[in-house]
Formats: structure tokens, sequence, C-alpha cells
């Protein structure tokens, strides 16, 4: 009974929430990513692939040059480059955007393990000192505010960033032309085509910006949480962040609301020594209150009307 | 339609030129009459930090002292363990080692295909699909007493809570399981049992991170146990425990490693329990050798210096030293029995 109260009481700390929103935003670069894909018409579950890439890669570059930025700039453009391969394949190739997603994410987890072979032999393969890491910045005078500023201003530097990214995200892709021509190649590529949009160009630039987001996910949980690399370490984020994509009816905001229910369900399971409930119980939190707020808040999601369709130029 | 398969075609052979340079060779033996030993790693890999690194360092201790071919071969997926270790068996080998608990069912297996092959198995024995042991004649279990070793560092956080020499003192220490196993629980059960000896009144926080792979993930639940006061972390969640590690130092407390010496895993490792797979893979080749080859359970225990531990970044007052040695001796001699069971 007591386990109930646990969590409840749990609620009103800023430390749950300060937790949250971190464990949020590693979902939430991935979905970003995936809603700007699916929106151009390209399904992508291939997020879990890039941003073990990203985080393999953030890790190497910074133990070589002990520069978390430029070890950030490495880990997005090789989540841009498997994100390439997916479009190449499924733009170019027309090829079936399932098993191309798939395809990355086993090929990221066997190159991954195979790379950290080769490069660093058996091995440890090290960790990168917290000073070489991305910094925790404590956002001057805000982060004084009682409660919020525990929450919302004391927060690693990705977090911010991944909240300016959200706002981005939602304002192109609602308020601008670029916005309107990416969800018109989503829904009705031949329209588009027809109207002069590039689609094929639309599609490349969507897919590639989803591995971009994806791998500046993967070097937060690299090089900004963990501090090393673990083979698998991504431990099926990316999918979990397909699911909020989902889950948020392929918005961004949405998506971001999905990413916090997840993210307070990690937070308050890494209080189970504290909380007297069983932890498998605990650890199914998040995806109960998912199936509940889908069946009972979100309704129907529908996706791109032209989502996993391959644009043939000219076709009816 | 052609065009189709055409397609499929290129992807397929991108998959070939990525597999033949992925390839690696194994290394091959001298020609004159060796003993053979393979080595058949679980999903971890040989770089897993842990079991089949330290049982690869074992292999190679006993190649550079007997006379053996030592060959390994490492499995990408549960799906490799019968066709690796039916490789080694069709080729004679001397002894094939399976390394983990994962690999029980593929030993049962094989070693019923081939009974003049003798299996050693690391964590574990032959068993059918339902995990009983089939009892071969020709396989050996190599198990650890993972609670003595666990024991050793629940001596250390536990002294150094009850004699104010930890940084908060606030008689809270904690452990980060992975899931909660026998392997994992018997060393949370030697660290809760000797911390309640040295120091009566101490908090045990134990928290398991459902995982071993994902450090963020171990790094919130040892944050938790910081927050609540703890002065020790205790990681015993392989990857996953990495983050708790980090957690430790980012917090200014002290930490604990597991499984092989982690001391450069974070300046925060003070300790590490060790489960000397080393030792038990050495002593497996060793006894075929020497002809002495058991079937049944070998366990390795503080007793036969199979299971331990070592002090790492951390200069450990006499006191404590003292204390050490008495309670290893205590536990060595049987006067002193750890549990197996969290109490």
């Amino acid at each position: 009974m007591s386990g109930v109260e646990d969590i409840f009481r749990l609620l009103f700390t800023a430390n749950l929430w300060q937790a949250t929103l971190a464990a949020a935003v590693l979902l939430l670069l991935p979905a970003l990513g995936g809603v700007i894909s699916e929106r151009s018409g390209v399904v992508n579950i291939a997020m879990e692939g890039m941003m073990l890439t990203g985080a393999f890669f953030a890790v190497v570059a910074d133990l070589a040059w002990h520069n978390a930025w430029l070890a950030t700039g490495v880990a997005v453009l090789a989540g841009a480059l498997m994100a390439t391969i997916h479009a190449v394949v499924s733009i170019q190739f027309r090829a079936d955007q399932i098993v191309s997603g798939i395809a990355i994410n086993i090929f990221a987890a066997g190159l991954t393990v195979f790379l950290v072979n080769r490069i660093y032999g058996i091995q440890d393969i090290g960790h990168v000192t917290p000073s070489e890491s991305l910094p925790y910045i404590n956002v001057g005078g805000l982060d004084q505010i009682p409660f919020v500023g525990k929450v919302l201003f004391q927060q690693n530097v990705v977090v911010y960033m991944a909240l300016v990214l959200l706002v981005l995200v939602h304002v192109v892709l609602f308020r601008t032309r670029l916005g309107l021509r990416i969800r018109a190649v989503g829904e009705h590529p031949q329209a588009a085509d027809t109207a002069g949009i590039n689609v094929y160009l639309i599609r490349y630039s969507a897919v590639i910006t989803s591995g971009l987001l994806s791998g500046l996910a993967g070097a937060f949980l690299a090089i900004g949480v963990s501090n090393t690399f673990v083979p698998n370490m991504t431990d099926g984020r990316g999918y979990i962040a397909l699911a909020a994509m989902i889950f948020g009816k392929w918005t961004p905001v949405g998506a971001f609301i999905a990413c916090v229910i997840f993210g307070l369900g990690e937070a308050i399971y890494d209080n189970n020594s504290i909380i007297h409930v069983s932890p498998y119980l605990l650890s199914m939190l998040p995806y109960i209150l998912t199936l509940v707020v889908l069946a009972g808040l979100v309704g129907r999601s529908t996706p791109p009307a032209a989502d996993g369709l391959p644009y043939v130029p000219g076709s009816e | 339609m052609a065009h189709k398969q055409f397609r499929f075609l290129g992807v397929v052979a991108a998959a070939m030129v990525l597999a033949v340079a992925c390839g690696g060779t194994s290394g091959g033996g001298t020609p004159t009459k060796t003993f053979k030993i393979g080595l058949v790693t679980d999903i971890g890999g040989l770089n897993d930090k842990s079991f089949n690194h330290l049982a690869d360092v074992g292999l190679e201790k006993a190649k550079a002292e007997f006379k053996i071919q030592a060959d390994v071969k490492e499995s990408k997926s549960g799906d490799d363990y019968v066709p690796n270790l039916t490789d080694f068996a069709t080729k004679s080998y001397d002894l094939v080692i399976g390394v983990g608990f994962l690999m029980q069912e593929a030993v049962g297996t094989v070693s019923g295909t081939f009974p003049n092959v003798h299996f050693s198995i690391i964590d574990g024995a032959g068993t059918d699909a339902k995990g009983v042991d089939l009892k071969h004649s020709n396989v050996q279990s190599l198990f650890f007493k993972e609670q003595d070793a666990g024991a050793m560092v629940g001596v250390i956080a536990g002294w150094l809570e009850k004699n104010g020499k930890a940084k908060k003192n606030k008689h809270v220490v904690g452990a980060v399981g992975g899931i909660s196993i026998p392997p994992v629980n018997h060393y949370i059960a030697g660290y809760k049992w000797a911390a309640k000896m040295e120091d009566p009144s101490v908090n045990v926080l134990v928290g398991y991170s459902n995982n071993f792979t994902d450090p963020a993930k171990c790094k919130g639940q040892a944050q938790t146990q910081i927050g609540q006061g703890a002065d020790v972390i205790f990681q015993v969640a392989g990857g996953c425990g990495l983050g708790a590690l980090q957690a430790a130092g980012q917090g200014g407390v002290y930490s604990v490693g597991v499984d092989a010496d982690q001391k450069d895993a974070d300046a925060s490792v003070i300790a590490s329990a060790l489960k000397k797979v080393d030792v038990a893979t050495y002593t497996a080749i060793k006894n075929v050798v020497n002809g002495q080859f058991q079937s049944g359970a070998l366990t390795f225990s503080i007793a036969n210096e199979g299971a331990g531990y070592a002090i790492d970044n951390f200069d450990p007052p006499a006191e404590l030293k003292t204390e050490l040695d008495k309670i290893q001796a205590q536990i060595k001699s049987g006067a002193l029995t750890p549990p197996a069971d969290i109490p």
C-alpha cells in the first residue's frame, strides 16, 4: 500500500521532474526526427540505429580529440550518414522502408560492436572525463526559482537545445512554406510534384534531418549522460521514440507530451530502491500509461497519407 | 518485377561485401601434438569488460604455461551457441568452454551429441530446454560464490559508515543491480550482510535497473540512492553499472565495481568485487592438461581464491585492512558464511 504513497510523494519533488525532462529529451530528439521524416512520406524506424551510431562515434571522437562539441558534430554526421543510407534505399531504390529501417538498426548494432573490437581490442573502450563531456549548465538567475529552476534551468546543454529544436520543428512544419511543402509531399506527392515541388529533394532532406537529430540524441546519451560507450546502450529508445511519434499523432508537440510521459515513467522507475513496489511492476508503468492515454484520450492516430509509399514520378 | 529483384540483389551484394570486410581470422596453432582448447563467448563478446574478457585472460594465461592451441569463437546471437560449440567438438578439441549461463541449453545439447569431448561451462550446467541439469559425464560446471566477493566490499562500505570515514556518514549505502537474478542477488546478499555486520545501523538501499547495457538507467538508480544519503554505491549491473560509477563520481561519493577490477572506470571506484572467471578458466584447462577433468560442479570462492576483492582508487586505513584480512580469513576457514539470498 505504501508504494502508491511513495510514488505520490515523489511526484512533488523537483528531482523527479528534472530527471523526467532529461529522460524525455533522449526520446524527443529521435521522435522529432521521426516526425519530420514521416511527414515527408518516408517511414523511419531506423532512429535506434542512427542514435547508436551517433553514441559510438561521439565517444570515439571525444576520446581522440578531447572536445565534446567536435565529438557531437561527428555524432550528428554519423547519424546523418546512416540516415542517408535509409534515404537512398527507400527513396531512390524504392525498397520497403520498414525492411530498410530494420536493416539499419541491425547493421548499427553489429558495426559498433565490430569497431569497438577493431579500434580498442578487447580492452575497455575507456571513459570520457566530465570536463570533456557535454556540460550541465545552470541558467543564471532562473535556476534559483524554487522547483521550476531545478527542473527547467539546471539541465544538460542538450536539453536546452532540444527544447529550442522542438519549437523550431513545430514552427517550420506548420508555419512556413517549407513545412507546407514537406507535408504536401507526405500527403500527396503527385500533386506536390505537379505544383513544382522537388519531391526527392524534400524527402532526402527530411530523412537526413532525422539522422542529424538522432545522432545528437546519441551524443547526449554517450558523452552527456553516460560518458562511455556500451554496446546496445540506446536500449530501444529509438523504438520508444517511434511510439511517442505515433502517440503524438505525428506532431512535434504531441510527441513531446508522449516523451514526457515515458520519461516520467523512467524517472519514477529510477527510484525503485526507495519505492515499495516490485521493480517489474514499476517498469511497466509508462507502457500502461501509454495504453490508457492512447485508448482513452488520444483516439485514432492517422499517419500522413503517402507515409511509406515510394514516389514514382509520373505515376498516378 | 525483374527490376525489383535486381535491386534486392544489390542490397545483398552490399551486405556481403560488408560481411567479408568484417570477417576476421582466428589464430592458428602449432602443428606438433598439443591440447586443443576452444572457448565460445556468449553474446557479450570478448570486449564485455567482464566474463568473456576474463575467460580469455585465463585462456591466455594457460596458453603461456601449457602446450595448448587456444581458439576463440564469439557468438553474435543466441543461435550461434550450438554451431560454435559443435564446430570445436567435431574437430575433436580436448576441452570446449562455454562462457555464461545463457549457454546452458546449448552445452547440454552439444555435450549429448559428442560424449567423448569435455565441456566446461561458466555459471551454468549442461541442461535441457527446461533448464534441468542433464548431468552428462563430460560436462563440468564452473560456479562462483559471488556472496564471498560481495561480503568483502560490504565490509568496506559498512566500516566506512560506522567509523565516519565516508563522505556524508548518514549510515546509508546503496547497491544497483541489473536484473534480479541469482548471480546478481548473491553479490548484493553478501554486501548487505557484511555492511550490516560492520555497522548494524546502516540502511542498505537496493535498486534494480532492469538492464545490463544502458549506463543512463543505472546512473538514475544511483542518483536516487545518493539523494537518499548513500555514501557507497555498489554496481552489480555490468555495462549498465558503469553509469552508477559515474553518478558516484559526480555526486562526490564512493563506488564499488563488480566482476573485474574496475578501478579505471571512474575515480570514485574504491574497490571491486571480483569473480575470477580467469582463475576458473585457467583451472579447468589445467585439469584437462593434467588429465584430471571432473564432471559436475566446481565452485570458486574465497577459499580457493576464485572470488575476492581489489582495493582501487583508495588508501584504506590500517584498521580497515586488518578488518578485511580478519573477515577474509574467517570466510576462508568457514567460521563465517555469507548468505546467498539477500537478508
